[in-house]
């Protein structure tokens, strides 16, 4: 016997990351519909209140020539990723902060603390569009053969909000300031995106402008799918080059400050 | 067995430190800029900050059991920490082979809206265990914790006793290389921190590597056999545990008692 410790066959680190990424976000689900009675009705209920408002609004009150018709279906295509981008963010304000015991107790790579904020919303978004379709069907929208669009839209969405996110969530440890900083500017960037209007609604010499808002790019893509008019093809590729700078971005930030971080929190 | 005294030279360390120091803020309301944030200068001193550890090197070798000693605030949790890896050093190197079983801040992981059942698969898990290790291991830890009855009660409800009970044995479950320990059994009934020390003492009788932070005398020289003394964030010694107690007490002697 040249040693009584078995050797455990390690597997390796990427298994091991998704493992933990996926205990994560599924532990964040499980909490979320084993503490409210409603569970997952609540991740849909937003938006659709959302949408009714807005519906009311622009449809009703001031009976605005915005979008496309079906307005609701418009809307929605738009909401409901938002939802996703709006929660993530927002969230990775708090991704250290608020798991800091978990931090401080395990060495699991540190990217995951947000990178399971985008998988948990991401899934969250996934399961709510039931009610996209059920509004298509209702609404008589008319599904496209640019629907096919629509998986490319989330993975280019999974990356903005992954580079984000990595930005923000060391950030805030320091800068305490940057939780409500951030609050403010998603209450911007949701007027400053195309989700009641579509970016063809804008003023002609706004649209350079709006490309190099990721979202723009990648709501149109959605929203193809039913509305085949609002996908700009360069405004597209503008956003999915963003997403792929603010990520390297995310990545040279995070891993800069991430030694910081482990000592603050 | 006879592999125990076998030269020091035969076996590769499995906890290496090289060189290592690391720097906190003096003040947490310090200022701060981006511009110091990803400075890239980690060997310059910056003022209001001082080096908690520095150029602290030693390897471990595979079964050794090690105990940390120093007084208050001269480095010996941060050390701990940065060999389960929890934070990293700002100079040198810590390369730990093998995974570490973390008796830190034990309970950190466990849920307050999850069940005991549902918390033992989380906790194990991100401690890199596998669903099926842990389907075997599960009846033991609950076991070994004394609170089969409550398995399905959500954490939160739990007695403060029960709660680190449950944590230590998800923990000394992992089966891995290297145990560290902070000083955690201070918790918990007389009867259970000696289940705990005979489960640390089976687990050293079975080749691991121990590491242990702790102010009792009584528990390091019980479990130790090798001492590093820390003082100042320098390695003032590193010999036998009765060695380094020696030392520490002729350096800090207990204060006469009034």
């Amino acid at each position: 016997m040249s040693t009584a410790l078995a050797e455990r066959p390690r597997r390796s680190g990427a298994a091991r990351y998704r493992q933990t990424l996926w205990l994560l976000t599924s532990r964040d689900l499980k909490v979320r519909y084993s503490t409210s009675a409603l569970g997952y009705v609540w991740s849909i209920l937003d938006p659709l209140v959302m949408a009714g408002i807005y519906y009311f609004v622009f449809q009703v009150v001031f009976q605005r020539d915005v979008g496309a018709e079906p307005y609701i279906v418009f809307l929605l295509s738009g909401l409901l990723p938002w939802m996703w981008f709006n929660g993530a963010v927002s969230d990775s304000t708090r991704a250290f902060l608020r798991e800091a015991k978990l931090v401080r107790s395990t060495k699991i790579p540190r990217t995951i603390w947000v990178l399971r904020l985008v998988g948990s919303k991401g899934i969250e978004f996934a399961l709510s569009l039931p009610v996209l379709a059920l509004f298509a069907v209702l609404g008589g929208a008319h599904l496209q053969w640019q629907v096919v669009f629509f998986p490319l839209a989330m993975v280019m969405q999974a990356v903005l909000v992954a580079g984000v996110g990595l930005i923000v969530a060391p950030l805030v440890v320091f800068f305490r300031d940057l939780e409500r900083a951030t609050k403010l500017a998603l209450r911007f960037l949701f007027y400053a995106s195309p989700i009641i209007y579509g970016t063809n609604d804008l003023p002609e010499q706004l649209h350079v402008l709006a490309a190099f808002n990721p979202l723009s790019g990648i709501f149109g893509l959605y929203r193809s799918a039913f509305f085949p008019e609002q996908l700009d093809v360069l405004e597209a590729l503008v956003g999915g080059g963003m997403c792929l700078a603010l990520l390297a971005v995310g990545l040279v930030v995070f891993r800069r400050s991430e030694r910081a971080v482990l000592k603050e929190i | 067995m006879d592999d125990v005294a076998s030269p020091a030279g035969a076996t590769a360390p499995v906890i290496s430190v090289a060189g290592v120091g690391i720097r906190f803020r003096r003040n947490r309301r310090g200022r701060r800029s981006f511009k110091d944030l990803f400075s890239d200068s980690r060997r310059r001193s910056r003022p209001g900050e001082f080096w908690a550890l520095r150029d602290v090197s030693f390897d471990v070798r595979p079964g050794e059991a090690i105990g940390v000693v120093g007084r208050n605030g001269q480095g010996k949790s941060t050390l701990l920490k940065l060999v389960a890896e929890v934070i990293l050093p700002d100079t040198g190197r810590v390369v730990v082979r093998g995974g570490v079983a973390p008796l830190i801040e034990i309970t950190g992981g466990f849920v307050a809206d999850l069940t005991v059942r549902d918390n033992v698969y989380l906790t194990a898990g991100l401690h890199g265990m596998s669903r099926a290790e842990i389907d075997e291991r599960f009846d033991e830890i609950i076991d070994f914790a004394e609170i089969a009855a409550f398995v399905d009660t959500p954490y939160k409800h739990l007695s403060s006793g029960m709660k680190v009970r449950i944590a230590f044995a998800v923990i000394s479950r992992l089966d891995e290389p290297v145990i560290l320990v902070d000083e955690v059994l201070a918790v918990g009934d007389a009867a259970f921190r000696e289940k705990c020390y005979r489960r640390i003492e089976q687990m050293l009788a079975d080749g691991r590597t121990l590491f242990l932070v702790s102010h009792n005398e009584r528990d390091l020289k019980r479990f130790c056999d090798r001492g590093l003394y820390l003082d100042g964030g320098q390695l003032v010694l590193d010999g036998p545990i009765e060695e380094a107690l020696a030392r520490y007490r002729s350096d800090h002697p207990p204060r006469p008692a009034a």
